[in-house]
């Protein structure tokens, strides 16, 4: 068979096709170049003097200690606490499985400051789940208590929406193989529905990482102290001006990319070798 | 021994099934698609719940419905083994850590089904490098590699070469028989049905419709349908009965001792392998049958024997029918002699 029924080897629709590629290449650079403008700026302004005074300065990187520890558990929150959840939702193991799946919707629709809001109304000292909480010498109000939930209430939704798109990968088939060759399904959940669902759940992991160690509206109305990174970025804002806090928000990308980075290579690499 | 009487409901019809397996002993079900062979299966190896019936292995109650009464061991517990038509090997573990998933570490037996299986050099392979053909085989081989007290194939071999096809059919044969445990496997191709079977059971909508030793289905098969399903071609009204023509029990040439002699008009003619089909068109019905070499040309009148074709009742219900329906044929004068042979 001829390559080309046209003269030259080229069909006419061949200009127009690379025209076209070019085109979407092009806006896609400018689109990853626009995305990439803020990281950009932020080198562009930061300067080393400012930079070494701001981080030097006495507590300055408390707020940092705050923001790993907090972001820490609520990472240990969401995995533990909401995984199973995403589990079920993506096994259609719950009764009225679209509405459990509308009421993450709304969760994750819902603006970080509104669920703020909300969360005093919820869990502040006046609630029967803050005197309840009291009783157990917590306090979800300015704590590190108030800023994990704060934290979980932001990142959550995102979490598990991820997680439930990595289990819904598994093919249940592979899950009844298990069981026929002899796994109960505990075994199965560990030797095959975490490591097929290991690439998704990563990137919902990182995901929620990165929810968790910025969450900023939540955080400003229930945990303004003690203060994390992003609050720490605010109150500098405020108190003496962009360029003082521009050393804190690199500080927030270097301690909050690296995870998504990894989580990202890691299961790049995993789709790869399936 | 394996043993069940299930039965489940369809959309269409309700697939209601009851066999005994006993320990090495293989039996397939071959029907078309669509008639129900993969619910008994899924059914037996408790991937589908029982309207009614139950299972049992080595006399161990696995599965039982109906009554009110419903029990169910899980799938972890059954010790029932289903290879399926699609592999379902884990994608994240290699081909050894798949083959071993269930057992098998002893380094030889790993070894001897490795090489009998011909997956050496993959064993560092992910599935998704693998072959369908490949893939099949590391399934099989963890099938196999398991510990299972029946164990239960659906087309197996499908997308593999006819030699692999022969050499895992062998291999199966064998490891059933060694282990003494008991087989089920479904096909849609009779050849592979046949090679696998002690005993060969038909499947039509839900239904066994015949369950005897392959060569006994194949050459006296129990009903029309039965005979339409294991290749019988051609159906030809005699003496107040039907035969049933096969096209590979056809000879050319009136043998009237052999069976019936049907004359008729050469309707179409085709290569097929070494060499050709023949389909004569007998006062309006069609028989179709296979000649090595010199076949009649087209619209030549000639003369075949069909050899002892099982005969039904004209009664017999036929689902459906392959061919055209059949008014007369032409029968051979009662002389006990080959009276000619080739076309006229």
């Amino acid at each position: 068979m001829p390559r080309s029924q046209f003269p030259g080897g080229r069909s006419p629709g061949a200009g127009l096709r690379r025209v076209s590629a070019l085109a979407s290449l092009s806006v896609g650079v400018v689109v990853w170049v626009a995305l990439l403008g803020p990281v950009i700026a932020l080198g562009a302004h930061l300067s080393y003097g400012a930079t070494r005074a701001s981080l030097a300065a006495p507590g300055a990187l408390t707020p940092l200690v705050v923001s790993l520890e907090s972001a820490a558990i609520s990472l240990a929150v969401l995995v533990i606490g909401c995984s199973p959840l995403a589990y079920l939702l993506a096994h259609d193991r719950l009764p009225f499985a679209r509405l459990w799946e509308a009421g993450m919707l709304v969760a994750l629709m819902m603006p970080p400051l509104v669920i703020g809001l909300l969360l005093v109304f919820m869990v502040g000292p006046l609630t029967p789940i803050g005197r309840g909480l009291s009783d157990l010498h917590l306090d979800a109000t300015n704590t590190l208590f108030a800023l994990v939930i704060a934290q979980v209430y932001e990142a959550a939704p995102y979490y598990v929406l991820g997680a439930q798109s990595a289990f819904s990968t598994v093919d249940p088939r592979l899950e009844q193989q298990a069981g026929m060759l002899g796994d109960p399904p505990r075994r199965v959940l560990r030797r095959v529905t975490l490591p097929v669902a290991a690439p998704g759940l990563a990137m919902a992991l990182a995901v929620g990482w990165a929810r968790a160690i910025g969450a900023f509206g939540a955080v400003l109305i229930v945990a303004y102290h003690p203060q994390g990174l992003p609050l720490q970025i605010w109150t500098t804002l405020e108190e003496r001006g962009l360029a003082a806090a521009l050393p804190f928000a690199l500080l927030l990308l270097l301690v909050a990319l690296p995870l998504p980075l990894a989580a990202y290579a890691w299961s790049a690499r995993a789709r790869v070798r399936r | 021994m394996l043993a069940f009487d299930v039965e489940v409901r369809r959309r269409r019809f309700t697939v209601a099934v009851a066999l005994e397996v006993a320990d090495g002993e293989r039996i397939a079900l071959f029907g078309p698609s669509g008639s129900g062979k993969t619910t008994v299966l899924e059914a037996v190896a408790g991937l589908q719940p029982l309207d009614r019936g139950h299972v049992t292995l080595g006399g161990r109650l696995l599965s039982r419905s109906g009554a009110g009464r419903v029990m169910h061991v899980p799938l972890w517990e059954r010790g029932i083994v289903l290879l399926r038509q699609d592999a379902a090997l884990f994608p994240h573990l290699d081909v050894r850590a798949n083959l071993t998933y269930a057992g098998g570490r002893d380094p030889a037996r790993l070894a001897h089904l490795v090489d009998r299986l011909e997956l050496a050099g993959l064993l560092d392979v992910h599935p998704g490098e693998l072959s369908g053909g490949q893939a099949q085989r590391v399934a099989l081989g963890r099938a196999l590699l398991s510990h299972h007290g029946a164990l239960l194939l659906d087309e197996p071999y499908t997308g593999l070469d006819g030699r692999l096809r022969d050499a895992l059919g062998a291999l199966v044969r064998s490891e059933l028989a060694v282990r003494s445990v008991p087989g089920v496997l479904v096909a849609h191709e009779l050849g592979e049905a046949q090679a696998f079977a002690d005993r060969l059971g038909i499947l039509d909508q839900g239904r066994l419709l015949q369950l005897a030793p392959p060569d006994e289905v194949v050459r006296h098969p129990s009903s029309r349908r039965v005979a339409e399903l294991v290749g019988y071609l051609g159906f030809v009204r005699t003496g107040g009965r039907v035969a049933a023509v096969h096209p590979d029990r056809v000879r050319p040439g009136s043998w009237p001792d052999l069976g019936v002699v049907l004359t008729g008009r050469v309707a179409g003619l085709r290569p097929a392998g070494v060499g050709f089909r023949v389909t004569l068109d007998v006062d309006g019905s069609c028989v179709v049958y296979r000649v090595d070499e010199a076949p009649p040309p087209i619209g030549a009148r000639t003369a075949v024997t069909a050899l002892d074709p099982p005969r039904f009742a004209s009664t017999d219900d036929a689902t459906e029918t392959v061919g055209a329906d059949l008014a007369s044929a032409s029968l051979a004068p009662a002389v006990p002699r080959p009276v000619g042979r080739g076309h006229r």
